[in-house]
């Protein structure tokens, strides 16, 4: 009887999953496979391809892109955003829920506050950060400016000067300004999932712990030190890990914040991304873009391995 | 160091929101703990042992009553500034510490005038760890650990910083049963050597019987009696510490004091002479029944249980308050029992009377106390 | 031992080591809500100032100081935005693509998380490493060929396009059949015996106890139509068939500073809300799937 309901799941499994299996065929399988295979043919264009021309197999595509000015701006930029975002939004993400983790009343209502950024639209809130940090009624370098924005409005009121305010993304700005502000709208978005997972494994964190270490006199700076972080660094590097392989994947908030331009106006693409240079290139130019994928997975493989084998020797079990 | 209690009371307030009842979890705990002594607090779940042993930390704050380290009022002092060392009952080791790294951890914590040496904190480990015989595990983590030696380790950190009173909560529950009869005498022995007054919290009455110089008996915050082990398993003063020391448990009856006598059923077991006539109950050691042919109680056998140098006469009796009557007797005289019934007298000292209502006890012409 | 230690702590003064102790917990804990209570203000004060920003008129918006609330409601800013962005087409293609495409990746992850969860088949278990070994890789690796195969499919500028290439997701196939796994596999036989039906099976059973997941699921599958952006600009980018998030950010490309602030900062919020409401009633849900997950917004 057994046996009969085995071979006959055997090809029911199949039907079942057939309609997933098709899909990802198509959407996963062959692009895995036509992605590597056009990155190493030279000069590759799909039009050609369908008239019958062949390519030759080399590393041109590799060569190109890893040459190429724009696309070192775009890695450059990446990394910069990376390196900065996720520890500054780690550690932030660390000191706010540690803090909800020791605090009584309101903890729920705060806890509901620092969750709210993670349902947002990235383009939309961005667009919102665009608007603060805006100089309203500045056009094109004319001094015509009405309204510093609200980020300025603060830096004139903290600094006591009605004049002062900063380029911060508008025509004009420097790379400095607009990747400053990147950084803040980043952090603020990581903040939420950070927050979550790392308040999640502090409550999870057996309560005697700290009571031990009361008892023994630890003092508050050592306890976080030598207790709260190793007891939590599986969160920490979980969080960390995927800071970075969304921090590589950097796009869409540089959208939100300056639009399909990548840039201040009069210096498009001035923030673009790794990934931006691969939308921008997979029309015209499959081998390239297919390249710089291949080395963005490269990238990514390369600091996820290094952030495992960080953890295997920093995280405590 | 001796520690004093004094009126000491701990309310909880009610987790519901909307009725405002409290739980009052320790109430008007009055006790003083001599210098060097090891102290079992005992009684079941949720009676404030676990509650005073935290209160005495410094963890929990008492509602009101006074707390006295020696002459020094400790009361309102945080836990880090009384020199306390405390045993968890899960032992709250730090999981990405070695032993030694863990043993040596609140040594690190002491700043200005306390700090120590490095070489200080080394010896004061090693000093420590040798005591519990924990010498060639340093460097282990702890769960590359037995439950013993994670026990051991605790204790090691505990007294480290060598402490004016070391609490242990519930320090045993963790291990089997072989483990936890070597670790109760290894407990024994560091405090015996230590000299340190030792306050522990547990639920099993034979451990506590076992190592305590003092026990204190415990029910739903109050505390029913204190005193040596054997004065308390002799002479209980109610109803709950008779049942709750001794195994196999006391045998309860159902009874009353009529003209001067102790009646179960219609037997006069016992003298009560100058006793008015009243219902009570009538507790009876397993070890204080002597078999004997006309002896007043009679009891329906059914069965034994050999026990090596003596025997465990099971059997049952109508105003017995147990499913079974338990009596121990020696071994020679298993043939001397019959296959029906069987009938005893009872030994004095080892037959308690306790009030019907209130459950105190009523003592007896000869009884101690 | 014990003679040290009366030394080590009695000859403090307890009374000034208490009171101290008390101070420093009292400043810590006002240190720590200070803390708290300025960054949550920091992290809400976006939203705030969306909200705000979108009830003022043009010209208080421009005011050089700042106004914190709107001296006046100009609701007008609400209309002007459903024009100016054409919100309306927007929002009905994102209801369509993300209902269609919602139900059908239902169907599909059910079908394939019970075949992996409860049928036995030869390779099952190297296919499922398969296909978690593909949640690995970015996904743009796949949109650079997927681009040249919806386009050689004739796709382009269609719903199908933004519903088809993303039906299928490893993570949701993998949270189910977690979920699947932790049903007891005696149900399943005991309906065998009683002659039950698969389909029956699932239906009654299965997916009732796994309510909670499909529900996640729908909810991050319809978040995800919602907040789409990169691949609906790249096949889909004509007005027919735009998704919200995109033609919000299309409708106002201009960063000159001479846009009309107010009224984007209205169909920011009308695109914010539906995400708000979620989050307001569905948000143990979403941190249910979210917590497992990994993945940013």
């Amino acid at each position: 009887m057994k046996k009969i309901i085995k071979s006959f799941d055997h090809w029911k499994a199949w039907l079942y999953l057939l309609p997933a299996i098709v899909l990802l065929l198509i959407f996963t399988g062959w692009p895995i496979i036509n992605t590597i295979r056009i990155a190493f043919l030279e000069g590759y264009d799909p039009m050609k391809e369908v008239g019958g021309e062949t390519f030759r197999i080399g590393f041109q595509n590799f060569e190109k892109v890893v040459t190429y000015k724009r696309f070192l701006e775009c890695l450059k930029t990446t990394m910069i955003l990376c390196f900065t975002t996720v520890p500054l939004s780690t550690m932030l993400a660390l000191l706010i829920a540690v803090c909800l983790n020791s605090i009584g009343p309101l903890k729920r209502f705060l806890q509901t506050i620092f969750f709210m950024p993670y349902v947002t639209n990235s383009i939309a809130i961005g667009m919102v950060f665009a608007a603060m940090f805006n100089i309203v009624g500045n056009a094109s370098g004319i001094t015509t400016i009405q309204n510093a924005g609200i980020v300025n409005n603060v830096l004139q009121f903290l600094t006591g000067n009605k004049d002062f305010y900063i380029n911060w993304i508008n025509a004009g700005s420097t790379y400095t300004h607009n990747i400053i502000v990147m950084i803040i709208y980043i952090v603020w978005h990581a903040l939420p999932f950070k927050i979550l997972i790392l308040l999640g494994g502090l409550q999870s964190v057996n309560k005697q712990y700290y009571e031990a270490a009361k008892v023994d006199g630890t003092s508050r700076f050592r306890t976080f030190w030598r207790i709260t972080v190793p007891l939590l660094s599986p969160m920490i590097a979980y969080v960390v890990i995927t800071g970075f392989i969304g921090g590589f994947k950097e796009y869409s908030s540089i959208v939100g914040i300056f639009g399909d331009t990548m840039g201040p106006a009069g210096n498009a693409k001035a923030l673009n991304t790794m990934v931006g240079y691969i939308y921008d290139a997979l029309a015209g130019q499959a081998g390239r873009a297919s390249a710089a994928a291949l080395i963005l997975f490269g990238i990514i493989l390369v600091v996820t391995l290094i952030n495992l084998w960080v953890s295997k020797k920093k995280v405590h079990y | 160091m001796k520690v004093v209690l004094k009126n000491l009371t701990k309310i909880f307030p009610s987790r519901n929101k909307k009725d405002h009842s409290e739980v009052v979890a320790v109430n008007n705990f009055d006790f003083e703990i001599p210098d060097g002594k090891l102290i079992g607090l005992l009684g079941p779940s949720g009676c404030g042992k676990s509650t005073t042993l935290y209160m005495i930390s410094g963890l929990q704050k008492p509602t009101s009553g006074q707390i006295f380290f020696g002459d020094d009022d400790v009361t309102e002092l945080s836990a880090e500034k009384r020199g306390i060392g405390l045993v968890f009952q899960n032992y709250a080791l730090y999981p990405h510490m070695t032993v030694k790294q863990n043993i040596m951890f609140p040594l690190q914590n002491l700043r200005g005038n306390d700090k120590l040496s490095k070489e200080e904190i080394l010896s004061r480990t090693e000093e420590a760890a040798r005591l519990v015989q924990l010498d060639g595990l340093l460097e282990r983590k702890p769960s590359e650990l037995s439950g013993g030696q994670q026990q051991r380790v605790a204790i090691a950190r505990a007294l480290v910083k060598m402490p004016r009173v070391l609490l242990l909560d519930e320090p045993l529950s963790n291990l089997d049963a072989r483990l936890r009869l070597q670790t109760r005498e290894e407990i024994r022995r560091i405090q015996r050597e230590t000299k340190i007054t030792t306050v522990f919290v547990t639920h099993d009455q034979e451990e506590a019987m076992s190592i305590s110089d003092e026990i204190v008996v415990m029910k739903l915050g109050v505390v029913q009696q204190i005193g040596a082990p054997q004065d308390v398993y002799d002479d209980p003063t109610n109803l709950f510490v008779a049942k709750f020391l001794g195994t196999p448990p006391i045998n309860v009856f159902k009874g009353r004091i009529q003209g001067g006598k102790v009646m179960i059923g219609e037997a006069a077991v016992f003298d009560a002479p100058g006793i008015e006539d009243k219902d009570v109950f009538i507790g009876i050691r397993p070890e204080g029944f002597t078999l004997e042919e006309n002896g007043p109680l009679e009891l329906n056998v059914s069965g034994v249980d050999v026990m090596g140098r003596d025997i465990s006469v099971i059997s049952t009796h109508p105003e017995s308050l147990n499913a079974n009557v338990r009596s121990i007797i020696s071994a020679d005289q298993k043939n001397e029992i019959g296959s029906d019934t069987v009938r005893f007298s009872i030994k004095p000292h080892k037959i308690f009377v306790f009030d019907g209502e209130t459950e105190e006890r009523i003592y007896l012409q000869g009884d101690q106390g | 031992m014990a003679e040290k230690s009366r030394k080590l702590i009695s000859e403090k003064n307890m009374r000034t080591e208490t009171q101290k102790a008390k101070v420093g917990s009292v400043i810590a804990k006002i240190v720590t809500y200070l803390f708290l209570v300025i960054m949550a203000i920091i992290v809400i004060f976006p939203f705030y100032w969306m909200i705000i920003s979108s009830l003022k008129t043009l010209d208080e918006y421009r005011l050089p100081v700042p106004t914190f609330w709107p001296k006046f409601f100009d609701w007008d800013n609400y209309a002007e935005a459903f024009q100016a962005a054409k919100l309306l087409t927007y929002f009905k293609n994102t209801v369509i693509v993300g209902l269609v495409s919602t139900i059908l990746s239902l169907v599909v992850t059910v079908l394939s998380a019970f075949a992996f969860a409860r049928l036995e088949f030869k390779g099952k278990n190297l296919l499922f490493g398969a296909l978690l070994g593909t949640m690995m890789i970015p996904g743009e690796l796949f949109t650079i060929t997927n681009y040249a195969t919806v386009n050689a499919f004739g796709w382009m500028k269609t719903y199908t396009v933004l519903i088809v290439p993303f039906l299928v997701s490893v993570f949701y196939i993998y949270l189910l059949r977690q979920n699947f796994l932790q049903i007891p596999n005696e149900l399943y036989l005991a309906a065998k015996v009683d002659g039950t039906r698969d389909f029956k099976y699932l239906w009654k059973v299965m997916i009732p106890l796994s309510m909670p997941t499909l529900i996640s699921i729908t909810i991050l599958k319809m978040m995800g139509a919602w907040n789409s952006y990169i691949w609906p600009r790249l096949v889909a980018n004509d007005e027919a068939h735009a998704l919200i998030t995109y033609g919000l950010r299309n409708s106002f490309s201009d960063t000159s500073g001479m846009t009309d602030y107010p009224v984007q900062m209205a169909a920011v919020a009308v695109v914010s809300l539906p995400l708000f409401l979620v989050f307001v009633f569905l948000r143990k849900y979403i941190m249910k799937g979210v917590s497992r997950s990994g993945i940013k917004g």
